[in-house]
């Protein structure tokens, strides 16, 4: 019996297409207020005094302030984050006070006659200036985060190479927009606090609680409701809202429950980093690459939140797929008077891949070669070593991937019949090759040390406790897939349990396309364990199976607990940044066919053809729709989305002007899945996936709307109005 | 006000103030939450329902616009199909949807459901036709999914056009469907 | 999310145009605030971005949606008529409509997407007097004339004299518009819509062309254009068409054509476009318009 590699039909399927699911939302309390959240209208500035309206009836309603949070701190990598600015405040949507009331109406009219006395502070939005240090917005310096990856002798390679090339090259923030807003249900019993809701992290929010309530473990149960997407974006926020409505519910001793508006949730919650990104390179004149040099800035918004491992995973991404001898990176994070960055599929890596790839399509075109040709003639291969200095020993599928997805997308006509000029639409074709690694970056999974558990339950059935959420990515399908495999069972004698860190083990967060692989097999691991304790209560007792099952049951030896077993052989040094970054990578290779409107700079993205290497696709169809949707979201980046900021504040914070594809923008898939198998991963070598497909599209389009128009875009967005710009630039010089 | 309305085919009756949207009614004292809120403003189309058989968003629609009409839910499209026990509630569509990776998350999926219904009762029911790929990209442009890139969406929906009529929905789910269970395993609280 | 201020609002459901009149004669006497209620996608947006603060100042809401009165599409000779409260779907749907005015479908079905055609109404985007109107830009281009109803007698006036500002008009805050009549243009007429958006659909025109071109012998006999999103006010082009009307098709020069365009926009920078990007498109969409009308 085999699941694993077959699409079985998603396990929380029916739920969903019945309407039964049940996201925060549709759940409610007996006697659950509702809470709002009141911000900051400056961008920085000293809280002076808040002002409640005396003449405003305020019986029943419950008001929260600094003053009323135990431990001020949102606890993530730095406590510098507080729940609510009592002080400084750093940006434009701060929060400063809470208030809840289970009358919505009256919780709206109390929400305007709250007002705030802020002495405002020259604010800093751009970060050179905050490198600079022309305001000092985050003591000591401003600074989030740095590091240096080095390998060979960069500067002295660059001195001595055939052709070298620079660029300077940016990106912009990034908006989530899963379509569920942030939203959580939480209050305090005797058992002591509970929050339900929208929850990518569950530990996340169990450590975020016990910090501001100083409580222990087993005083915080954290559950995830069904959710309604996260993309990276439900990652650290939970843990803010959380703490809200935690507030408001031990202060009113009511359940509470907080759903942001869209805009509030576009708003004040955190974004992609932008970044901008300087890079030289040196090659032989045949294309042969040699070094690299690469400086990155990054924004890392008002506070450190999750910016240190954004910036960290970016500059791991930074030298792209490619073999060079010589690298030298280095990055920067700097903070400034916007909303917190932070977790976006991709996590840093689609900024410096966006960067190297447009740097390397530039390298193509002066030395008069095909960019794919020049790819993939650098691409890494088995045996070559990274940029941290890795070799790889195996799973390294990219060759597989450029031929599928030239073949497919007829790439070698396309490209060579040049631009095709019809009336006064041009179509072009561009690729991106990447690589992205899966997991934890370095010694992260060693200190983690992810748990999962397997119970068998009376009457044959197997439970899987994990931390892992579902958040639309199929967790819970591909876990029984690959736990009714180890096991020998049919899917239907599966169940998932609904996470909640009451009731599963710390898996570790739902992040780093970590889920499958390391928890996975760690689900394998402990599905394996339980299958031997049933052959051999089979063997010892010839009971049939479902009768040795539940007389495992019966003694208290139906449970499975197993911890990641890291990979011993792997090194790495967080001081000088060298050696095995990932355990594997995921590898791509991106083609898209665009059609540019001369006229109005519109472009169509006419085909797209993804390959991508996961190891194994223990569900193909799953697999295929996690890297349509992430390529997606890419296009997306590229050709429609822009915040639009006017003095840290957000003009287009709605979803008639902040502006995703819908299914006519979208183009139709061509999806081709190489398996190169990871030895450790389960179901037989599956790799992550999860952010692999937001590194190829953007680069992708960029380098397809150039071969249609001449116009070559070194930033993000290409936006019909900035090709517009850059043209009559082009015209003009 | 007292608005009177056939809610998936039962009468109801509803004791709102006039402008209450139509997706509150339903979600409060209907009591079908099937029906999601993304934005509020008509522009994410997780709130789409029927209305007369026209999908429309319910955040835009005052209750008391609906007074007399039929409004149709994503709750009611197993059960229209009139034979909810034998597919576990699941029209053939909903079925597709979960075998071809339609959906992700979830939160687009009722009101895409709703939009694809209102195009298949057109061409497939109305014209005996199947749709387009255009066609059906164009009768959900109004319904926002930031999951799955639209494919497996476009994909369900022809696989559901080809069906539609053609097979019994109560047999293919039950081929196709075994585990289907139409009541989540996580509805806590 | 909800929006709990919508419970401030009364609602009353008049059961004939001229009770309609009457409430909003005896209201705006009072100059208590009144609001028609059609498909409800421009004021449910309106309210959720400012909310009504208290019962007081709360608008009344007349549901004119189902009125019979302002219902309906029918042609007589070469004239057609559009009731106020006729939907983007209903336009879409009409076999007369399609086969003589195909620009009414063809901008139907860029607006929003197809529950905002199931909803919306020409009337409301018309009452809404916004430059972005897509529906005001079509009609603009069919020279449709405009009816409006009040307790002092109904008047009718072109839509070019519609328009006194951004988001003002000539409508009186007692006015019902009623409908709209359009001279259907003749066989073999040239019918042009345009719409560059922010994405393919749930869109709102960064400029949108419509136009109207009947040619004999070469020549220009009628002309019409309405532009969208590219002044205070839809666009209705005079220099351009002045330019263009009675004159030999082969003889309107593209430079003509831009110079004429630009002096007819004056469009700005905003959250969805830039003033100079629009100025572009404005003079792509007029030189689209005359090459393919051409070369027919
Ligand atoms: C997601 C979305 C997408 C949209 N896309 C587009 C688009 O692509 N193009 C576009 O042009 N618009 C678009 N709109 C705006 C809107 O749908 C249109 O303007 C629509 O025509 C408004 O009509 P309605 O009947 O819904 O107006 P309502 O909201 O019912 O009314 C709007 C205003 O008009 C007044 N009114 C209505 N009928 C009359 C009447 N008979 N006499 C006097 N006053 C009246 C009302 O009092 C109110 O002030 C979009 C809106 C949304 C939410
Ligand atoms: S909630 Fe109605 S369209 Fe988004
Ligand atoms: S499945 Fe998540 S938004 Fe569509």
């Amino acid at each position: 019996m085999s699941n694993v590699g077959t699409s079985v039909p998603r396990t929380d399927g029916p739920s969903k297409v019945v309407g039964t699911a049940k996201y925060v939302d549709d759940l409610s309390m007996p006697g659950m207020l509702h809470g709002a959240t009141l911000r900051s209208p400056v961008a920085r500035g000293i809280l002076k005094r808040i002002v409640k309206d005396p003449a405003f009836d305020w019986t029943g309603i419950t008001f929260v302030d600094a003053t009323d949070v135990p431990v001020n701190v949102v606890a993530l990598i730095q406590d510098d984050q507080p729940v609510l600015a009592s002080h400084e405040i750093r940006h434009r949507y701060e929060p400063l006070a809470l208030i809840a009331c289970d009358d919505a109406l009256r919780l709206a009219r109390a929400a305007r006659h709250v007002t705030f006395e802020i002495e405002p502070l020259p604010a800093i939005f751009d970060p050179r200036a905050s490198f600079e240090r022309r305001e000092i917005v985050a003591p000591p310096d401003n600074v989030f985060g740095r590091y240096r990856i080095t390998k060979g002798d960069a500067e002295a390679a660059l001195a001595s190479c055939e052709v070298v090339v620079s660029g300077t090259y940016s990106v912009h923030h990034q908006e989530q927009l899963y379509i569920e807003p942030q939203g959580v249900i939480a209050w305090f019993d005797e058992r002591g606090a509970h929050v339900h809701g929208s929850i990518q992290c569950p530990y996340y929010v169990q450590k975020g609680v016990k910090k501001t309530f100083v409580l222990t473990e087993s005083d915080v149960d954290v559950v995830q409701t069904v959710t309604g997407g996260g993309f990276g974006g439900k990652e650290e926020y939970p843990t803010v809202i959380s703490l809200h409505a935690l507030l408001l519910a031990k202060k009113s001793r009511r359940p509470v429950k907080m759903i942001y508006d869209r805009q509030e949730d576009i708003e004040a919650t955190t974004k992609r980093h932008p970044a901008e990104i300087g890079i030289v390179t040196g090659c032989d004149r045949d294309g042969t690459l040699r070094a690299i040099s690469i400086h990155v800035l990054m924004d890392g918004g008002a506070y450190v939140t999750l910016t240190p491992v954004v910036l960290s995973r970016g500059i791991l991404h930074a030298a792209g797929a490619y073999r060079w001898e010589h690298v030298l990176a280095e990055a920067v994070a700097v903070a400034t008077n916007t909303p917190p960055n932070g977790a976006f599929r991709g996590f840093g890596a689609p900024q410096t891949i966006w960067a190297v790839e447009r740097h390397l399509d530039k390298v193509a075109r002066q030395l008069g070669m095909d960019p794919l040709v020049l790819k993939s003639n650098n691409v890494l291969r088995v045996g070559d070593t990274t940029a941290t200095s890795q070799t790889l020993k195996e799973s390294v599928g990219i060759g597989e991937c450029i031929e599928k997805a030239r073949t497919a997308s007829d790439w070698d006509r396309k490209r060579a019949l040049g631009p095709v000029v019809q009336g006064r639409k041009a179509r072009g074709i561009g690729a991106c090759v990447f690589m992205h690694g899966a997991g934890f970056t370095g010694s992260g999974e060693r200190r983690l040390k992810g748990r999962v558990a397997l119970d068998l339950l009376l009457g044959g059935r197997v439970r899987i406790r994990t931390a892992s959420t579902d958040i639309g990515q199929g967790t819970e399908t591909v876990f029984s897939q690959i736990a009714a495999d180890a096991l020998g069972l049919p899917m239907s004698q599966v169940e998932f349990l609904q996470p909640s860190t009451a009731r599963v083990p710390d898996s570790g967060p739902t992040v780093a396309s970590r889920t499958v692989m390391v928890v996975g097999s760690i689900v394998e691991a402990a599905a394996r364990e339980l299958k031997e304790r049933i052959d051999a209560e089979q063997a010892a007792t010839g009971l049939d199976r479902r009768r040795a099952m539940d007389a495992l049951v019966f003694r208290a030896m139906g449970t499975a607990e197993h911890v990641y077993d890291t990979p011993r052989d792997l090194e790495w040094d967080d001081a000088t940044y060298r050696g095995d970054a990932y355990p594997v990578y995921g590898w791509g290779c991106d083609i898209a066919e665009v059609e540019v409107d001369l006229d109005t700079f519109e472009t169509k993205v006419l085909g797209f053809w993804a390959a991508a290497d996961v190891g194994k696709a223990i569900h193909p169809t799953h697999c295929k729709g996690q890297i349509e949707g992430g390529t997606l979201q890419a296009i997306g980046w590229a050709l429609h989305e822009q915040i639009v900021w006017k003095d840290g504040a957000i003009l287009n914070g709605r979803m008639t002007n902040y502006i995703v594809p819908t299914s006519l923008d979208a183009p139709p898939f061509t999806t081709l899945l190489v398996e190169a198998p990871y030895s450790r991963g389960p179901g037989g070598g599956a790799k992550g996936i999860g952010e692999l497909p937001m590194d190829g599209g953007a680069p992708a389009i960029a380098a397809a709307i150039e071969h249609a128009t001449g116009i070559s875009m070194d930033n993000l967005p290409c936006l019909p109005e900035d090709l517009f710009e850059r043209a009559r630039k082009g015209r003009a010089a | 006000m007292i608005v009177r309305l056939e809610v998936n085919g039962e009468r109801r009756l509803v004791d709102l103030p006039p402008l209450t949207r139509l997706l509150d009614a339903l979600r409060g004292p209907l009591g079908l939450t099937g029906t999601k809120e993304g934005c509020g403003e008509g522009e994410c189309g997780s709130c789409t329902v029927l209305l007369d058989g026209d999908p429309v968003n319910a955040c835009l629609v005052a209750t008391a616009q609906c007074e007399g009409r039929s409004v149709t839910t994503v709750e009611g499209l197993g059960a229209l199909d009139g034979r909810a026990r034998e597919t576990g509630g699941l029209s053939l569509l909903q079925a597709a949807f979960v075998t071809e990776g339609g959906a992700q998350c979830g939160i687009c999926t009722p009101g895409m459901l709703i939009a694809a219904e209102a195009l298949l009762r057109e061409t497939v029911d109305g014209a005996n036709r199947k749709p387009t790929d255009t066609e059906i990209r164009e009768a959900v442009a109004g319904n926002i999914c930031r999951c799955t890139g639209y494919q497996r969406i476009v994909d369900s929906i022809a696989q559901a056009a080809a069906l539609r009529r053609r097979v019994s929905p109560a047999d293919w789910v039950r081929e196709n469907l075994p585990f289907a269970k139409a009541e989540g395993t996580r509805g806590l609280l | 999310m909800s929006l709990p201020e919508l419970s401030l609002h009364g609602l009353e459901r008049p059961d004939s145009l001229g009770s309609v009149c009457e409430r909003l004669a005896e209201r705006a006497a009072r100059g208590e605030k009144t609001v028609l209620l059609a498909g409800g996608t421009d004021w449910f947006v309106e309210r959720h971005v400012a909310p009504a603060t208290d019962g007081s100042e709360a608008e009344l809401v007349l549901d004119v949606s189902r009125l019979p009165e302002l219902r309906g599409i029918s042609a007589s000779g070469d004239t057609l008529w559009i009731g106020a409260a006729t939907t983007y779907l209903e336009l879409r749907r009409h076999p007369v409509v399609a086969a003589r005015v195909p620009l009414l479908p063809a901008m139907s079905k860029d607006v929003g997407a197809v529950q905002i055609q199931a909803r919306g109404t020409l009337g409301g985007n018309l009452a809404t007097a916004s430059p972005a109107a897509d529906g005001v830009g079509a009609l603009a281009a069919l020279d449709a004339t405009v009816h409006l109803l009040s307790v002092r007698g109904p008047r009718s006036i072109a839509i070019s004299d519609y328009f006194t500002g951004y988001k003002r008009s000539v409508r009186a805050a007692d006015e019902v518009i009623t409908g709209f009549t359009v001279q259907m243009p003749g066989e073999g007429s040239f019918q042009y819509w345009r719409k560059v958006g922010t994405r393919l659909a749930q869109a709102i025109s960064k400029v949108a062309l419509a136009g109207v071109a009947e040619v004999s012998d070469g020549q220009v006999t009628r002309l019409g254009l309405g532009m969208v999103s590219v002044a205070p006010t839809t666009a209705f082009l005079p220099t351009v068409r002045a330019l263009a009307l009675r004159r030999p098709l082969d003889r309107i020069a593209d430079s003509a054509l831009d110079a004429a365009t630009q002096a007819d926009v004056s469009p700005i920078d905003d959250v969805r476009s830039t003033g100079d990007y629009r100025r572009h498109v404005s003079g792509a969409l007029v030189r689209e318009f005359f090459r393919t009308l051409r070369s027919r």
